[in-house]
């Protein structure tokens, strides 16, 4: 098929760039009736699945092709946002694949339940697309006010109640204090665009009150990304939340949070720096150290852990400090090495996620006891449960192996030809120590799987859409731990897509 | 015409990974077939390459062939894949295929009545060949570093095996499952501080490819500190890799696989990657006499560390690990005299040091190459014998030579050759190395230190034949133990056909020296690093060379004395060895015992350090930061209160905590912003 870009152009005029998101918006207002209408959870769930594939098929198109476009000059479609909306979908594909057979998930409040689930997605998408801090920020509560809902559908489980409540509890905290950044930067720049922002910066130099607005935006946003010490929310999130939600949530919600740094942050630091070199030192220090104390702690505590859920919310604790690398750095390099991370943490963490969800529908449990023997009674999941965890303790040839390589090589390396400078060796070797540290915790789920034993050896059920996304998930891993060409790819375009905004 | 396809070497046995593993099922031997047959293509591969490659013109010349193609670029660097083939790859490619193979039909006996599971192990082993073998043929650290961790994870998984179901009962199988987890952690360590030089090394050279990285003018031009940074992190994964002092525990328990595992993982082949990875790097390593001392010293302490370890072990396959732990010890020795001899003489441009240098690298692969086949020998006889007595525990052996010959025969042409004795390959390399060792002493400020470790180094020669012959002794010298009587008898043919296979070549591989290996296996510091030059030294200097230094004749009478006190002790009973040791109250004989405390220090560090801390953060976030919001939930569910619990001030803590972090964060920001400009 030999379809040109331009012809969508043609037919949905300015309104495309945003088109992917439309629809998704759109599948979520339908939502609500096909369950209504058809009464039963699977049929709304293959709708979503169809809605999400429609567009994921039509931003793929776009992306494929190089579109860009703006929307009111407020929404930006490029080679960045394409690629992070295509994650985003890619994660909300696991999350309903998931959620289509768990028995977690809300039986009576299904129709909500994936409207909810679609628009927080539209909410991310927008995110990425946005290029202001307040469609920034409205993007951002789009995703947080259905997630607090999905978290709490779970009812009558005492867990996911406790965990709703704080969620709302901190995530409302983290509002406010955004929204004071928000309005702070507005009063003394006159302006909510990032590249204005910037620009005033450049020319008026720290003040206290600027300095109070960042450190109140990296407060509200580091919540999001569960930065040590706004993470301590995110354990019992992730351990209270229905499984499919917990997918959703630890690698969707927690990329958006990346996200909104780049477009914060990175974009803005980059900016300056660019023009006055050593005007971010200091804030490159700021984040630098956030990264070490969040990667460390992360990793210390996920030791501690019984519940595997638990340990997998304090390894993304772990990996949202090594995702932070980037913000240290500010190079092209650690971008794309960030984004690349984005996407193997998504199969990874994602693929863990399913497996113990699956494990938790043939209510065989989620503590590190009701592991053992695991690879008796489930030699394929066992050995992709394997897989995903060698991935995120970096192991060679899987995909978390080669964003590790490419993500901590960036704090030494300098793009070639690039200044070159030693300073964030530091942080890499953190990181890395970091990273051996985590073998340690992951083994002893492979220990209880592959050698304790349990006390039975009976074999059990996997529901198809579950075992479908696990096989994603594992292809995903091994594809780009072993062929990183083409990812790595589309990773430097939209890390470029990002430089690019700057004069 | 063979060479463009070295890739086969490493791909033939990745193929025959994914093949076993995904259709061979059930209790037969298909996988075992498909597994030797893949060895065996690997192996004849190995053979027309390296053929190809020593008498093509590459080798004359260049001394290297090397082709890649694109794997990735990132930043403007562009990462391949490919192959590099000079003469360290040569010989390190023959022996490991040649061993793996002879251990791969070996296990066809050994391990024939372990049912289903022996496809997996076949599997696995294939697996484990394909990591070695590409990372002798790699053309850059990154895939050297891929193909380094894959070992570890077949490591990690063989070492494992028995974890389920142990043939020896269920407290041996969860020992394999803490061993396996423990080689896997520590070598962990040392990977991370591979990975580590990886990237200052392409910081420095931009580069990863070896032809960057060797290239003379390029090591020119890169700041001297950096490479010293860059090799110490390598011989930090070296350490870990190679079981070196202070990581050397892990090899010990590592013996909790099964014995084939052992004799190829943890002797003959994997254990090696970091002799090799230092061999590999040596235009690096020899820019600074500093960390050549350093690799040699930590080669001394290693060497007479684990050969004091082996002294009091009953265990047949622990005195071995530490043996091997002990050899390997010796090559990290002749690598650090020579190339502390060799950054001497580019120091002052003086050829005939550098060639003095270039002659510790000679010996200390080739102790490599002799080390794989005795060792091999031993670990596999060790294993006929478990395989016949049912035990590893030596003290209920004995008077074994009787019914199993095969097993003992070659068992004494391994330990002859370990001990040093003259014309074993043991002697020449071992002497080689004492020769170096000492050459280096009389030269530069430090060369004092390498006094020190050649007296280490000679006494470990007294200790190594003590403790072999103990253990050859104690096996099937003197009267019939226990486990004899109930022993199955002599191993089926495919066990003792390896077996005497190797003991030709634990016998007769130091001969390789006599025509002109030396000239494949050597350095030359003065024309570009340039690895083998194809014309030796004649077969007499060897001889000369060996036998007119007085030292030859120290370090073997040493030897003889070290077998002489085994016999009395184990095969007279002329002396009793409880009159050293107070019968076993001495503190020296209690270190020995306890591997000088080794194992409960890590421990203690991995305990207080990881599980601790751990708890301690943990219990913060859970009892400090959010305490409060604990018993809520319950509320909430049950009586809809939350708004008097919020009232209470009990969810404050939760909030203080961000509002404390955001504060910190806003000083530290002011700090550093204050004190590096931008205000």
């Amino acid at each position: 098929m030999n379809i040109d870009v331009s012809s969508i152009m043609d037919v949905f005029d300015s309104i495309a760039p945003v088109l992917p998101i439309l629809i998704l918006i759109i599948g979520a207002l339908f939502m609500p009736a096909i369950q209504m209408i058809f009464k039963r959870g699977k049929v709304t769930a293959a709708t979503a699945l169809v809605v999400v594939i429609i567009s994921a098929a039509l931003n793929a198109h776009m992306l494929y092709h190089g579109q860009t476009g703006e929307f009111s000059s407020l929404f930006v479609y490029d080679a960045f946002s394409g690629l992070l909306i295509l994650l985003f979908q890619a994660v909300v594909f696991i999350a309903i694949l998931v959620a289509s057979v768990s028995r977690e998930t809300t039986a009576r409040h299904v129709g909500a339940f994936y409207a909810l689930l679609l628009v927080a997605t539209s909410g991310m998408c927008f995110v990425a697309t946005a290029t202001d801090l307040l469609t920034i920020f409205v993007g951002v509560e789009m995703v947080s006010i259905p997630s607090y809902a999905m978290v709490a559908l779970k009812r009558h489980d005492s867990r996911a109640s406790e965990a709703a409540v704080k969620y709302v509890i901190i995530g409302g905290l983290s509002s406010g204090l955004t929204v004071y950044g928000i309005s702070m930067l507005f009063g003394l720049s006159g302006t909510t665009n990032i590249l204005g922002i910037a620009s005033y910066v450049e020319g008026a130099g720290y003040s206290a009150a600027l300095i109070i607005a960042l450190a109140t935006m990296i407060a509200g946003y580091g919540f999001k990304i569960a930065l040590v010490p706004f993470h301590s929310w995110a354990p019992d999130v992730y351990e209270g939340a229905a499984t499919p939600v917990s997918i959703f949530l630890s690698t969707g919600s927690k990329k958006m949070g990346i996200v909104v740094f780049i477009k914060i942050f990175f974009v803005l630091f980059v900016f300056i720096q660019s023009t006055k070199a050593g005007m971010t030192e200091g804030m490159q220090y700021v984040f630098a150290i956030l990264a070490a104390v969040t990667m460390t702690v992360g990793n210390v505590v996920a030791i501690a852990q019984t519940n595997v859920k638990r340990m997998l919310a304090y390894s993304s604790i772990a990996q949202a400090g090594y995702m932070m690398i980037a913000f240290a750095v500010l190079s092209q390099w650690a971008l794309t090495g960030t984004i690349y991370y984005m996407f193997a943490h998504v199969f990874m963490k994602g693929g863990a996620f399913v497996i113990v969800a699956i494990l938790i529908h043939a209510g065989i449990g989620e503590t590190l006891k009701d592991y053992r023997g695991l690879a008796k009674r489930a030699p394929l999941l066992s050995a992709l449960m394997l897989i995903f965890l060698f991935s995120l303790a970096g192991i060679p040839p899987l995909g978390g192996f080669t964003a590790k390589f490419f993500l901590f090589s960036s704090a030494i390396v300098t793009d070639l030809g690039g200044a070159v400078t030693a300073q964030w060796m530091w942080l890499a070797f953190v990181a890395i120590i970091n990273s051996a540290i985590s073998l340690y915790y992951y083994a002893r789920v492979i220990k209880a799987m592959y050698v304790e034993k349990g006390e039975t050896e009976e074999k059990f059920k996997v529901p198809v859409p579950m075992m479908v996304a696990a096989i994603l998930c594992v292809l995903g891993v091994i594809l780009m731990g072993v062929y990183p060409g083409p990812f790595l790819h589309y990773c430097s375009e939209a890390a470029a897509a990002i430089m690019s905004l700057l004069p | 015409m063979f060479i463009e396809y070295t890739w086969l070497i490493p791909a033939i046995p990745l193929i025959m990974f994914v093949i076993v593993g995904l259709l061979a099922k059930g209790d037969n031997n298909r996988g075992g077939g498909l597994a030797i047959l893949g060895a065996l293509a690997t192996l004849v591969i190995s053979v027309l390459v390296v053929y190809e490659f020593l008498t093509g013109d590459a080798y004359a010349t260049e001394g290297f062939v090397t082709e890649s193609i694109k794997w990735f670029s990132i930043g403007g660097y562009e990462i391949t894949l490919g192959y590099y083939v000079d003469g360290l790859t040569c010989i390190m490619l023959l022996f490991s295929t040649f061993i793996s193979l002879l251990i791969f039909v070996y296990s066809m006996g050994y391990m024939d009545d372990q049912g289903k599971r022996k496809s997996r192990y076949y599997a696995e082993i294939s697996l484990f060949l394909a990591g070695m073998t590409g990372l002798i043929v790699a053309n850059n650290y990154l895939m050297m570093f891929v193909f380094w961790e894959v070992m570890g994870l077949c490591s990690y998984l063989l070492i494992g095996f028995w974890s389920f179901n142990h043939p020896q009962g269920d407290e041996a199988s969860d020992n394999a499952a803490s061993a396996a987890k423990k080689a896997f952690l520590v070598t962990r360590l040392g990977d991370a501080s591979f990975m580590a030089g990886l990237f200052v090394l392409l910081y420095a050279f931009q580069s990863l490819d070896f032809t960057e990285v060797f290239n003379v003018a390029a090591i020119g031009n890169v700041d001297h500190n950096l490479i010293v940074i860059a090799t110490l992190l390598l011989f930090g994964g070296a350490i870990g890799k190679s079981a070196q002092f202070p990581l050397q525990d892990w090899l010990p328990d590592a013996m909790a696989g099964p014995t084939t595992v052992s004799a190829l993982i943890h002797a003959a082949t994997m254990v090696k990657a970091g002799v090799y990875l230092v061999a590999r790097s040596f235009p690096l390593f020899t820019q600074s006499a500093e960390v050549m001392l350093f690799v040699g010293l930590i080669g001394g302490i290693t060497a007479i560390l684990a050969a004091s370890m082996a002294l009091a072990n009953n265990n047949i396959k622990k005195v071995l690990a530490f043996s091997t732990i002990s050899q390997l010890g010796y090559m990290f020795m002749a690598l650090g005299a020579g190339g502390y001899l060799m950054a001497l003489g580019m120091n002052n441009s003086d050829p005939a040091l550098m060639a003095l240098g270039g002659l510790g690298y000679t010996a200390g692969v080739f102790h490599m190459l002799n080390h794989a086949f005795f060792k091999a020998q031993l670990f596999l006889g060790s294993g006929s014998v478990i395989h016949s007595t049912g035990t590893e525990d030596m003290r209920e052996m004995g008077g074994l030579g009787k019914k199993m010959k095969s097993t003992s025969i070659t068992m004494m042409i391994g330990s002859l050759s370990i001990a040093g004795f003259p014309f074993f390959s043991g002697f020449w390399s071992k002497d080689l190395i004492l020769d170096t060792v000492l050459n280096a002493s009389k030269y530069g400020s430090e060369g004092y230190l390498f006094a020190i470790v050649w007296i280490l180094g000679i006494i470990t020669v007294l200790m190594t034949a003590f403790y072999m012959f103990r253990m050859w002794y104690m096996t099937f010298g003197g009267p019939e133990g226990p486990a004899t009587e109930t022993c199955h008898g002599e191993s089926p043919k495919s066990m003792t056909v390896p077996l005497w296979l190797l003991a030709i070549f634990a016998f007769g591989s130091g001969f390789l020296l006599l025509f002109g290996l030396d000239g494949i296996i050597t350095i030359d510091a003065a024309n570009g690093f340039l690895v083998g030059t194809l014309a030796g030294e004649g077969a007499l200097y060897w001889v000369e060379h060996m036998l007119t230094n007085p030292y030859t004749y120290l370090s073997i009478g040493l030897a003889l004395i070290g077998i002489f006190v085994a016999y009395l002790m184990y095969s007279r009973f002329a002396v009793n060895p409880g009159k050293f040791n107070k019968e076993g109250t001495s503190w020296l004989y209690r270190a020995l015992e306890n591997r000088w405390w080794f194992p409960q220090f890590y421990d203690w560090v991995s305990w207080t350090f990881g599980y601790k801390v751990g708890k301690t953060v943990n219990a913060f976030d859970q009892k400090v930061v959010d305490g409060a919001v604990n018993g809520l939930a319950s509320a909430v569910v049950e009586s809809g209160e939350s708004g008097k619990y919020m009232q209470t001030g009990n969810v404050g803590n939760y909030a203080s905590v961000v509002m404390l972090g955001m504060s910190v964060i806003f000083v530290g920001a002011l700090l550093f912003i204050y004190y590096m400009g931008g205000m």
